[in-house]
């Protein structure tokens, strides 16, 4: 396939390709698809908050990048900056931590030689050298599970036990042992905690026993390594540092290793990273030639490298073949563990980092933790509710003390006191039994009292929590809606405790590229020469397929051609016909693409696809070639274009790829007629700066108008030119760029200012227009949610006039909008148009007083303006225009900036927010919202890493918030208020006994009902409804967005529906207490059988209390609520059949009398009055809307029951 | 997932999106994943709530007359003796002194005819059966089992003798076996209470062994109460048994025995009380109760009392919500009242 020896080597005088050293420069964090992007990437600076380093980026560029480049002096000053700039994050994180330091460290790089202690020595081929003490490398054997047999107890249990409440069941578990008071049984103390701790290593085990698995999958595969001068089969664990390995087409890299030759004569492999960061696209790794030279077998030499870290865009070493120069290594000439090698037929490589050294082990941990907003506001419920335990334990323990102060003269013969041991021989009464002073018995009454209320702080709701979690983000997962067919990617829950703030959501953050468009670009027009090709009407479809050697060739996608420019290509004459040829030229060749030949079951047709980083590019050589200028193959030195039917070979003699400081690439060619060119693209404003206007004055101009009718329909543009070079010219940037390109310092500013140097004077071409396709559904959704009264605010790296027809084609913005655009180029205007807008919102908002004439406000700001703004302190005025605004538009913007605006909101307001993208650039802002969401899109998987939640579309954004967040926070909110509600019932129940006792903790509750009340009784039911039960019809909650207002106004979850529930929870209390005591009051009734009736009247009290608040009854919440009765009868029954327990039978007895019954029902009936009743006032006189929305649906439901029926009799009459 | 990606199985819940195009990815649909069960979705509607309300109070009123009715039915004699049967100031002393003779004699008059069996009970008040140092303090092993007899831990400070044998029934509650006995004349003539099978069966039969006697009982300092036959097996100790069923509250009746005759209204019932039991140090007091039964229990007018409050509440809440209905209706699943249209 690829005609690998037929063509003359590269040119001689090029060194293989440059090492990609600006990659480094921040276009990790800005991938090549963002072409404008005004800011430099301001992770740069030393800044200890958000606002700082969005001020810093206020500094225009290049004096910034210079002054931190050129500064030897401090070479470690970078580092420290990063530190307090995540210690300020305060959220730290996998991906943002990995992208810093990877700046941090290749910027290090450019500027010092690697440090030998901060090296490690690879031995090529001697694997016990390279490991000898004190290397000691890891083996390549990993290992993602967290336990062994033989560590899964203790390391469980230290996991768990960094829960707070656990530490607090632990040592009232701890207190119960000690002999004074021993309140519960030694089994029944420690069993509630037992019980959770159970459940939750249970689920633990079992997850890390998938991880055993795939992890022996994994080690036990096998790969090729020299061994005594042969390849031979080894498996992956067994692989050392310093061990060669040979792998072959579609094989998986065993570990990370430096490329030392391939089968490319070149010394050229492309690799598929997508295991690694999700991009499809194939790099190309290359192999030094000095290595290649070398047969493997006889290659000795040490590999000077950086110690392990985990960024996947830096590699900084030096090889040092056996005392010639050392040759540096850089990204470019390593392959990474879990990469592909694709369309090279091997490649053999030394290994570098082995096991958990290599680069995906390290960057493999999971999704970053967030606490649920509900959760936040359970902990100010859980501190009354431990108030509340403390009065209770003080109560109780002062009333004792008081009534041992009036009987201390009686204690010693009370029979049921017997403070004195009389079974002693002693002949005086001294010895005491059990009796410590007043004052000590009064401290251990309260401690008693701590252990026999703990269930107060309700110990299963945590656990309870996380299998509700679990189950909902099971329907999430499940849920067809949420599917999308196209990319076959489905929904995922990254996060498992923020499930409820989904219902909460007040501002939703999106990027634009790739999450409102699909970022699959479409080249749409051309400005050719000054003219605009943009009629695409009578042209034909075209992938111009071509015919080489009884093969067609066709390009996998076809574009939509301009016919009269399709013609002035082909048989145009003259200047202008060749300048256009040019500018197809530069199209096709001024890119980083690889064309990649795919059989199709046709033997005749072959299909091309143009693989690359950036879908700009793409589309842009996909047009090329249906215009006739079909890129057919590229190697390091050359460039086969195909046009129109004659092959012409070009000699790729120098390129500078894309940077986002200088947002343009060029590439200088060499053309078969002998001719240099050096073609250039980029973004517009950094085009015109090196455009030489006097060359074509008009065409300058008209491009410039066609530049702006193109951004304002949406389209991405893009400008070409070309500059022929002399010879002379040309040695002279080859000398400047062999001097830069092997430079030990500043590499980086080295050829920057070797490619600023060349590039200038160029000659205008043209300019492209590509358009990025909306995703399905956007402006709906987007209608959805503004309906839903969730502000959408779009940040995105394009310019003002793309973003804003974007924003209209996606109906965020509409006509009757009053736009207030904010786009300064200095700190005085920027201050000023603040003001302006600030007065003009006063003024409209005085206008209109009532909701119905106002006026809807859109803000647009760039980020320029939002630089001085942070810069100025007027955070705080911004924040004012733009709460008012309905709509608001950031473009233009830098990374770090989106992640500033979220938290400009996050700061001010307690409002939820919502950050979705699907780029790498969204990462800081994924991670800085309340919810981040990622689009599993074409960009990469960084942003679905980030993420909280990841899905394939935007549009899904609704049926996520409307439907399953709505759900999910109303179901949450009322478990976490039922799980207080019912605890602190059977708490109360507990405390007015205790009045009746002596002031002593004893319980009738048998010691074994009253554990398994919170963890066994009334649990299930809890956890089921909160999974399965729904307030609302999913075609409710879409129909009316608006219903999604009750969880931004929090109306599940408040302090008056809290203390409301606490009463219910007191009367209920009173009732199961009190009836029974009134009606016992003087009788023969044993504390067993009092205590059985109170366990049964507690547990289907609030178990009805719970059915009487379920809306949907499934046959499961039918079976849960009435089987969790059940279960607690049965328990009841089987505590008592136990002859050595005190309550022996006392159930059966009981149960027996016809007083039990007419007490148990009374107390179900008078306990449920008050609830029953409060919940048919509030739902009739005061209905809020989720309320009104489910009468509609009960009748919309018996309207269609009708349906079917009328519609039978009418096609029977039909 | 992909196995050289550890990422891909740190979650089990993560379902990776593109890791196989060719095989559909999709969500298998059923009823219940795509949460569409079918479901009964019950609203409170005013009938709804009117009849509730209105059922309650039209099932609790009669249950409420009929358990009035035959807690009116029962007859309840109580006589408080703990005064009246020391005839000194230091009862205290009196009761403690085992010289002094304890006989009292006390006098009822019946008011309406007793129908056997009528129940012999005695009254405590102010004992603390429920006490946490009472409670616990037993063995309910050594009760069943005689190997158990060495179990006394949970006894302390009863457990054992001083020359560390094990009590048996150990325990402060055993120990406090209540020990008044009563002597039952109707009219003058003695009337025989029978003391059988006033205990349940269960215990009896499973929880009281029958091959264990008791031991060393009552051999402290200190007497608690009662003491026990050594030669009768603690399954036929039937008021040992009796009163380790702990009363729930600290007023509490416990079966003394049954007299099997009726007891004609006007008749002279006159108990001579050996008063033995020390309820005096601790401020309490004793009663005797002579009672009969009906299908309610014995006298208790709360529950009929309860009941027809319950009821009646119910019925005129059911009226309210007529009433409020009426006055203030609404339309059901109107639109117009969602708070963005109004």
């Amino acid at each position: 396939m690829r005609p690998d020896g037929k063509l003359p080597p590269p040119h001689p005088s090029l060194a293989p390709l440059p090492q990609r050293p600006q990659q480094a420069t921040g276009t990790d964090m800005d991938p090549h698809a963002r072409l404008p992007d005004p800011v430099p990437s301001p992770i740069l600076k030393h800044s200890p908050s958000i606002s700082r380093s969005l001020r810093s980026a206020a500094d225009t560029s290049s004096v910034t990048f210079a002054a931190d480049f050129r500064s030897p002096s401090k070479p470690e000053s970078t580092s420290p900056s990063f530190d307090s700039f995540r210690t300020a994050r305060s959220r730290p994180s996998s991906v943002s931590r990995s992208s810093t330091r990877r700046s941090a460290s290749e910027r290090a790089g450019s500027q010092r030689d690697l440090r030998d202690e901060d090296a490690r020595f690879v031995y090529i081929n001697d694997a016990p050298r390279t490991n000898a003490p004190p290397a000691m490398f890891p083996d390549n054997s990993i290992r993602t599970s967290k336990y062994s047999v033989l560590t899964f107890i203790p390391r469980n249990l230290y996991e768990q036990f960094h829960r707070v409440a656990y530490i607090y069941f632990l040592i009232l578990a701890v207190l119960n042992f000690v002999p004074q008071l021993l309140v519960l049984s030694k089994e029944a103390g420690v069993l509630p905690l037992a019980f959770v701790l159970g459940v939750t290593a249970v689920k633990d085990a079992y997850e890390d026993w998938r991880r055993h698995r795939s992890d022996k999958n994994e080690n036990n595969r096998t790969a090729s390594v020299l061994a005594d001068g042969v390849f031979r089969p080894k498996r992956w664990k067994d692989i050392q540092v310093g061990d060669v390995v040979r792998l072959v087409a579609n094989e998986t890299l065993p570990c990370d290793m430096v490329l030392v030759s391939t089968s490319d004569p070149t010394g050229v492999a492309y690799i598929q990273t997508i295991n690694l960061d999700g991009e499809s696209n194939l790099k190309t790794r290359y192999a030094k030639q000095e290595t290649m030279s070398t047969p493997p077998e006889a290659l000795a030499g040490v590999i000077k490298c950086e110690k392990p870290n985990r960024n996947i865009y830096g590699f900084l070493a030096t090889v040092d073949l056996n005392g010639r120069r050392a040759i540096s290594l850089g990204t470019s000439n390593v392959m990474l563990r879990g990469c592909e090698l694709k369309n090279t037929v091997w490649a053999i490589g030394v290994a570098v980092y082995t096991g958990r050294d290599t680069k995906v082990v390290l960057n493999s941990s999971g999704a970053p933790s967030k606490r649920s907003r509900l959760e936040t506001h359970m902990n100010r419920e859980i501190i009354a509710l431990a108030v509340a335990l403390v009065v209770l334990c003080s109560v109780v323990s002062l009333l004792a003390g008081i009534w041992m102060g009036d009987h201390v003269d009686q204690l010693g013969i009370i029979p049921f006191f017997h403070k004195y041991d009389y079974s002693g021989a002693a002949a005086h009464d001294d010895g005491r039994y059990n009796w410590y002073g007043t004052g000590a018995q009064v401290v251990f009454t309260f401690m008693s009292a701590v252990i026999q209320f703990q269930v107060m702080i309700p110990i299963g709701l945590i656990i309870s929590m996380e299998l509700i979690r679990v189950g909902q983000a099971y329907f999430m997962v499940q849920d067809n809606r949420m599917f999308d067919e196209k990319s076959q990617a489905r929904f995922q829950c990254r996060a498992l405790n923020i499930n409820e703030d989904l219902g909460q959501i007040k501002y939703v953050f999106s990027d634009k590229t790739g999450t409102l468009t699909q970022n699959r670009m479409e080249f749409r027009c051309a400005s050719v020469q000054g003219r605009d090709f943009s009629e695409t009407d009578g042209g034909e479809e075209d992938g111009h397929a071509v015919q080489a050697d009884g093969v067609v060739l066709r390009p996998k996608t076809a574009v939509t051609t301009d016919p009269k420019l399709a013609a002035l290509l082909k048989d145009g004459m003259g200047a202008k016909a060749s300048r256009a040829r040019d500018l197809f030229l530069a199209l096709a060749t001024c890119n980083t693409i690889v064309p990649i030949v795919e059989d199709t079951v046709n033997p005749a047709a072959k299909l091309v696809e143009y693989q690359g980083e950036s879908p700009d590019e793409q589309a842009l050589v996909y047009a090329a070639a249906a215009y006739g200028h079909k890129l057919v193959e590229r190697t390091s030195g050359h460039i086969v274009v195909d046009v129109f039917g004659t092959r012409q070979r070009f000699d790729v003699l120098g390129l500078h790829e894309f940077d986002s400081d200088r947002k343009r690439m060029s590439v200088i060619i060499g053309c078969p007629d002998k001719t240099i060119k050096l073609f250039v693209k980029g973004a517009d404003s950094s085009m015109f700066g090196i455009i030489d206007k006097t060359l074509n004055p008009d065409v300058v101009q008209a491009t410039e108008k066609h530049l702006h009718s193109y951004s304002s329909v949406g389209l991405r543009t893009l400008v070409i030119g070309v500059r022929e070079l002399s010879q002379s010219e040309f040695q002279e940037w080859q000398m400047a760029y062999e001097k830069a390109s092997t430079a030990l310092l500043g590499r980086g500013n080295l050829l920057r200012s070797v490619a600023a140097n060349i590039e200038r004077n160029m000659r205008l071409l043209g300019a492209s227009g590509v358009e990025d396709k909306l995703q399905d559904g956007v402006p709906e959704a987007i209608e959805k949610l503004r309906e839903a009264g969730i502000k959408v605010w779009v940040l995105t790296g394009d310019k003002q006039e793309t973003a804003i027809s974007i924003g209209y084609s996606c109906k965020l913005l509409t006509r009757d909008m009053t736009q207030i655009v904010i786009n300064s180029n200095s700190r005085e205007s920027c201050r000023k148009s603040l003001d302006d807008a600030i007065s003009m919102v006063n003024k409209l908002r005085s206008l209109s007083t009532d909701s119905q004439s106002r006026v809807p406000l859109a803000l647009i700001i760039d980020g320029n303006s939002l630089v001085y703004i942070f810069d100025t302190d007027r955070e705080e005025k911004l924040f004012e225009v733009a709460i008012a605004c309905d709509v608001v538009l950031c473009c233009r913007v830098a990374p770090l900036q989106k992640a500033g605006i979220v938290d400009l909101i996050k700061k001010r307001t307690s409002d939820m927010t919502l950050a979705i993208g699907d780029g790498a650039n969204d990462v800081s802002m994924i991670q800085m919202a309340d919810v981040g969401i990622g689009i599993s899109g074409q960009e990469g998987r960084q942003a679905v890493m980030a993420s909280d939640f990841a899905m394939g579309q935007f549009r899904f954004l609704v049926p996520l918030l409307l439907v399953h967040g709505h759900w999910n926070y109303q179901r949450m909110s009322y478990m976490i208020l039922y799980n207080f509600y019912r605890n602190a019932t059977f708490v109360f129940v507990l405390f007015w006994y205790v009045l009746y006792t002596g002031y002593t903790l004893s319980t009738a509750i048998n010691e074994w009902s009253s554990v398994l009340y919170s963890v066994v009784y009334t649990s299930a039911p809890t956890v089921i409804v909160a999974i399965l039960d729904k307030d609302l019809s999913r075609r409710t909650l879409l129909k009316y967005p608006q219903l999604y207002g009750a969880g931004q106004r929090e109306e599940s979850y408040n302090l008056r529906l809290f203390i409301f529930i606490m009463v219910d929870s007191v009367w209920q209390s009173v009732v199961v207490f009190f009836i029974p005591y009134l009606a016992y009051k003087n009788s023969a009734i044993d504390s067993a059988s009092l205590g059985d009736l109170w366990t049964l009247s507690v547990v289907i009290l609030v178990n009805i209390h719970l059915a009487m608040d379920v809306i949907r009854w499934t046959w499961i919440t039918h079976a849960v609520i009435w089987g969790s009765i059940v279960a607690t009868w049965i328990c009841v029954i089987i505590i008592d059949s136990i002859p050595t327990l005190p309550g022996f039978w006392a159930i059966y007895e009981v149960m027996g009398t016809a007083l039990f019954w007419a007490l148990l029902l009374a107390v179900i009936v008078v306990g449920m009055i008050p609830h029953f009743a409060a919940k048919a006032i509030r739902e009739h006189f005061m209905p809020n809307d989720i309320q009104i929305a489910r009468e509609m649906e009960k009748s919309q439901d018996s309207r269609d029951a009708n349906q079917p029926e009328v519609q039978m009799s009418t096609s029977t009459r039909a | 997932g992909d196995p050289g990606l550890p990422s891909s199985a740190m979650y089990p819940l993560e379902m990776e999106g593109n890791s196989n195009p060719k095989t559909t990815n999709k969500p298998k649909y059923s009823k219940f994943t795509q949460q569409e069960l079918p479901a009964c979705k019950p609203l409170l509607t005013p009938e709804i709530v009117i009849a509730a309300f209105a059922l309650i109070g039209a099932l609790f009123v009669p249950i409420g007359l009929a358990s009035l009715h035959a807690s009116r039915q029962v007859v309840e004699l109580v006589h408080r003796y703990d005064a009246s049967c020391v005839p000194v100031d230091d009862k205290v002393g009196f009761i403690q002194n085992s010289r002094t003779d304890k006989t009292c004699t006390v006098t009822m008059t019946v008011p309406k005819y007793m129908k056997s069996p009528i129940h012999v009970y005695y009254l405590i008040d102010g004992f603390y059966q429920n006490h946490r140092r009472y409670v616990r303090s037993r063995s309910d092993k050594q009760l069943r089992y005689k190997s158990a007899a060495h179990l006394t831990s949970d006894c302390v400070p009863e457990g054992d003798t001083a020359d560390h044998a094990p009590i048996v029934p150990c325990g402060l509650v055993a120990w406090s076996l209540f020990n008044d006995t009563y002597t039952v004349r109707v009219n003058g003539v003695v009337t025989q209470v029978n003391k059988k099978d006033i205990a349940w069966k269960s215990d009896k039969n499973n929880k009281f062994g029958k091959n264990i006697y008791p031991s060393n009982f009552q051999k402290g300092r200190l007497i608690g109460g009662a003491t026990l036959n050594e030669s009768i097996p603690l399954s036929e100790q039937e008021d040992l048994i009796v009163w380790m069923r702990t009363a729930a509250l600290p007023t509490f009746r416990k079966l003394y025995g049954r007299i099997e005759k009726d007891i004609n209204a006007n008749d002279n019932v006159t108990v001579v009380i050996q008063n033995n039991y020390n309820t005096y140090s601790f401020g309490g007091s004793k009663a005797l109760v002579l009672s009969t039964a009906s299908w309610i229990g014995g006298k208790n007018n709360f529950i009929g009392i309860a009941y027809l409050t319950i009821g009646g509440l119910c019925l005129s809440l059911a009226m309210g919500f007529l009433v409020l209905y009426m006055v203030k209706r609404r339309n059901f699943g109107d639109p117009s009242n969602l708070s963005w249209n109004r």
